[in-house]
């Protein structure tokens, strides 16, 4: 049909954009060499390495033990808070919401070193804690102290979910049930917990799914004892044998999309289920909350242990780091304050052109993802067809890919096209890499706006006599731009956060300070990675500001 | 000349079907109700004719015109149309200011500057709302608000306009107000209007011609006076009128008559036995297709009693035109 060409071709590009990559990682998986060699072979001997090699065995189960261990700790908790901040009149629970989603748009890599500075061997925790017992009563870096980092970061991700289920289910059910005899807490248990149950399910889906795609804290938290995870696995492999053994890293990319694509569609059923018991949207605001009384205290407790284990231990491990000049056994902190590191960081070009990257690929970078993102909605929009199914299914597949394997796999396409060389060491790669990564929840955030558009809003312009094209440009757009006003600023502070995908583009002008951080973190320069996460975090920060400042809603 | 006909239109749903095989005529200057319950097919068949939806047979042309034509693989896109709508919720655009919302159309047809401040300021003026024009849909009122759809609508002076349910989200006096002068502006203005309502009572009122839909086919279609007078159907009878009803068995047919027996109806207050005449409420009289039925005391009418009905005391009989369906209704 010749007048849906232009959301058939929108369409056609997304579809070449993210499964090109993939496509061209299993290719390389079946080769021998890396495809750029001439001569390659076609053969399985990369397969036969790496599922007999201890390591990856040993990753893959540090990978599933550490995903189950986050699940078993994010899950009851996220579901907890979420009822704590919802349905009771828990004081302060305004200006603590924001608080509680704040480690989702923390880099990891950050919360990392926060946690080693703050907790680590000589942490400024640990010392007074081994004053105080003899011994340092906790191992950050141990795989427990690596789940339960893990664990407690990923608490907001379960928050998320369970919150608005919790707001979604009408008061009149848990009324009903209290005029039929039930207390409280009964009606808690009986009546509130199996409405969110969908919602929890998905929610530990989901984190049970991240944990097989952490990078960052097994990286700064298992390493150092040989923890090895799949994904730091992989990034072991880019040097392992000197030449780099592309083949290898695409077997284990392969491995890693097998693991998570099944997961993905699976979250993808659970979520249709998690909006089962939600029987009024948007009216279901009005909610009597229960009277916690004098159990609010230790609700408070609960919620500030967790903040300060979550947000305050890090960020004032790393903030604290970045002001003085030494740590460490029988160092006063007070004689050592210095701002001199962020003096350093001016002397490296490649972490100032980090800095400016950083906020441009946030800035100018978050804008055009955001008018990519609507294009892509738009070509969908109110479009039954097939095409749209298949778009549907477009968007998983980034999904399934981490940041980490995502950079990885662009550089290889800027690698393999002819004439795509040129942008390889250009910040456009990087964008590319981002917007792909997160296509997914960009296309979310402009859908969640573009369902608050009322059809008969797009008919009326089309009956008055306006076309396709025209009432996407006088109708559709100027009624969602205050979403995508949010949308932008929401994946400002996700590139502005984001590490893992620019790690294998990094390069002279491509850097940005998540990657660069995690180069940094090989050399072991605490004092720049230190002044460097600071400023990562106030960028989110402002980021958060706005938010907050507009009323963007951190979720949908 | 018809503006606007629809021959034999066919259109599914999502798998079910809505509308099978409906046919109408609007001509110039009429008004057309289309009547309905919930799932008739009322508000599929504007819809369709302003190519919201897409049937997959018959033909709709409008002032002559195919727009639709399944044989012929005709399909103009609703902007290609030139036809005004008026939504339920009138779907104002909330970014326009009223004056933006009118001059919409004209702006996509190119009307100068001046011709549209113009033009839209009478259209405004004739809704009484020439102050309101830099404000936004949202400082009106309802009513307000429809005024403002239906001058979006008008104001490019399209051959037909669709209102879909204009006036059910007005309250029951502001209603009746805007029913008459809606009337009166399409009318002296010489429009074409298809109108969609659940309210028989607002049907009658705003239309020239009632097309009564029932699960997507054209139940019966006339006058006002010949859809409440002699409706040709039960359904008809009772989505015109009240929902009473008299049941009753054919005693006998005579020279095209039948006459009904009809069981003496019970006192609902008193549960005794009571002849017609003393259940009747005051003020209410059995309904029949008037020209067609007898009121009668068991004997056929020498010609169809044109008007009113009598309660006469027991034993009841109805004679009713035709034979052996009968279809009464008690008001």
């Amino acid at each position: 049909m010749p007048k849906s060409w232009p959301r058939v071709s929108v369409i056609l590009v997304t579809a070449l954009v993210v499964l090109a990559p993939l496509a061209l990682v299993l290719y390389q998986s079946f080769l021998n060499n890396p495809f750029f060699v001439p001569k390659v072979q076609f053969t399985l001997s990369a397969y036969d390495y790496v599922l007999n090699d201890e390591d990856f065995h040993a990753a893959f189960l540090n990978s599933l033990m550490i995903a189950t261990g986050m699940t078993a700790i994010a899950v009851p908790l996220g579901g907890l808070l979420a009822f704590l901040m919802v349905r009771t009149d828990l004081p302060g629970r305004r200006w603590l919401e924001p608080l509680l989603l704040l480690p989702v748009f923390l880099s990891p890599v950050v919360l990392a070193f926060g946690y080693v500075v703050a907790a680590g061997p000589v942490g400024f925790l640990s010392l007074p804690a081994e004053s105080l017992f003899g011994h340092v009563p906790w191992d950050i870096y141990s795989i427990y102290g690596l789940v339960l980092v893990a664990g407690l970061t990923h608490v907001p991700h379960v928050y998320l979910y369970a919150s608005s289920a919790l707001r979604g289910v009408s008061s009149d059910l848990e009324e009903a049930a209290r005029v039929g005899g039930a207390g409280p807490w009964r009606v808690a248990l009986d009546v509130s917990l199996p409405m969110v149950m969908p919602a929890l399910l998905y929610s530990g889906m989901l984190v049970f799914f991240l944990g097989f795609e952490l990078f960052g804290l097994p990286l700064v938290l298992g390493d150092p004892q040989g923890i090895l995870v799949m994904s730091t696995y992989l990034y072991k492999l880019t040097n392992l044998l000197g030449t780099p053994s592309y083949q290898l890293m695409a077997v284990v990319v392969v491995a890693l999309v097998f693991v998570t694509f099944p997961l993905v569609i699976l979250q993808r059923r659970l979520l249709r289920q998690a909006g089962k018991y939600v029987t009024l949207k948007g009216k279901g605001a009005r909610q009597t909350p229960l009277k916690l009384g004098g159990w609010k205290w230790l609700a408070l407790a609960i919620l500030g242990l967790w903040l300060v284990a979550t947000v305050v231990v890090p960020l004032a491990g790393i903030g604290l780091r970045s002001v003085v000049s030494t740590w460490g056994r029988g160092v006063t902190l007070s004689d050592q304050l210095t701002l001199a590191h962020y003096r350093d960081l001016w002397q490296y070009p490649n972490l100032i052109r980090g800095v400016l990257n950083t906020l441009g690929v946030g800035v100018i970078g978050g804008a055009l993802s955001v008018a990519c993102y609507t294009i892509i909605s738009l070509a969908a929009h109110r479009w039954p067809s097939g095409w749209t199914r298949l778009l549907d299914f477009l968007v998983l597949v980034p999904r399934a890919m981490p940041g980490l394997v995502a950079g990885l796999a662009i550089l290889w396409i800027f690698l393999f096209v002819p004439g795509l060389g040129v942008l390889k060491s250009t910040m456009i790669s990087v964008w590319i890499a981002y917007t792909v990564v997160w296509l997914a929840y960009g296309m979310r955030l402009i859908s969640t706006a573009l369902l608050q558009v009322g059809p008969e809003l797009e008919e009326g312009a089309r009956v008055a006599g306006a076309g396709p094209h025209r009432v996407n440009m006088d109708i559709t757009i100027p009624l969602i731009r205050f979403g995508m006003l949010g949308s932008w600023l929401l994946i400002f502070m996700i590139f502005v956060r984001e590490y893992s995908t620019g790690i294998y583009l990094l390069g002279p002008g491509t850097e940005v300070i998540g990657s660069l951080l995690v180069s940094l973190w090989g050399t072991g320069d605490i004092d720049l990675i230190s002044a460097l996460s600071v400023i990562n975090v106030a960028m989110v920060g402002a980021g958060l500001l706005f938010v907050l400042r507009l009323g963007v809603r951190l979720h949908g | 000349m018809a503006e606007l006909t629809v021959e034999n239109l066919h259109l599914r749903l999502g798998g079910n079907e809505i509308l099978k095989g409906v046919s109408m005529g609007l001509e110039r200057g009429q008004v057309v109700a289309l009547l309905g319950p919930s799932g008739s097919g009322k508000t599929t068949l504007p819809r369709a004719v302003a190519g919201l939806e897409q049937p997959y047979a018959g033909r709709i042309t409008l002032g002559g015109k195919p727009v639709f034509d399944a044989d012929a693989r005709v399909d103009l896109p609703a902007e290609r149309r030139s036809l005004g709508l008026v939504f339920q919720s009138y779907a104002l655009w909330p970014h326009k200011t009223v004056f933006d919302n009118v001059a919409y159309g004209l702006k996509l047809r190119g009307v100068s500057r001046e011709e549209m401040r113009e033009r839209v300021q009478a259209a405004l003026n004739q809704i009484g709302l020439g102050q309101h024009a830099e404000r936004y849909p949202h400082q009106l009122s309802g009513g307000q608000q429809q005024r403002v759809a239906l001058a979006r609508a008008l104001v490019y002076k399209p051959p037909v306009i669709l209102l879909d349910e204009p006036l059910s989200n007005l309250d029951a006096k502001l209603r009746e107000e805007a029913r008459a002068w809606m009337r009166e502006l399409i009318v002296t203005l010489h429009h074409s209007a298809l109108c969609v309502t659940h309210d028989q009572v607002e049907a009658m009122a705003i239309a020239d011609r009632i097309l009564l839909l029932n699960a997507g086919t054209v139940e019966q279609e006339g006058s006002p006076q010949e859809m409440y007078g002699a409706p040709r159907t039960l359904f008809a009878a009772e989505f015109m009128g009240a929902n009473n009803r008299i049941e009753g068995t054919v005693a006998e047919q005579r020279d095209g008559y039948a006459a009904l027996a009809v069981p003496l109806p019970m006192d609902g207050r008193t549960g005794s036995r009571c002849s017609g005449a003393a259940c009747a409420p005051t003020g209410r009289r059995a309904v029949l297709p008037r020209a067609s039925c007898g009121w009668n005391p068991c004997a056929p009418p020498t010609a169809p009693a044109r008007t009113g009905w009598r309660w006469t005391s027991s034993p009841a009989c109805i004679w009713v035109n035709g034979g052996s369906t009968c279809s009464t209704a008690a008001r």
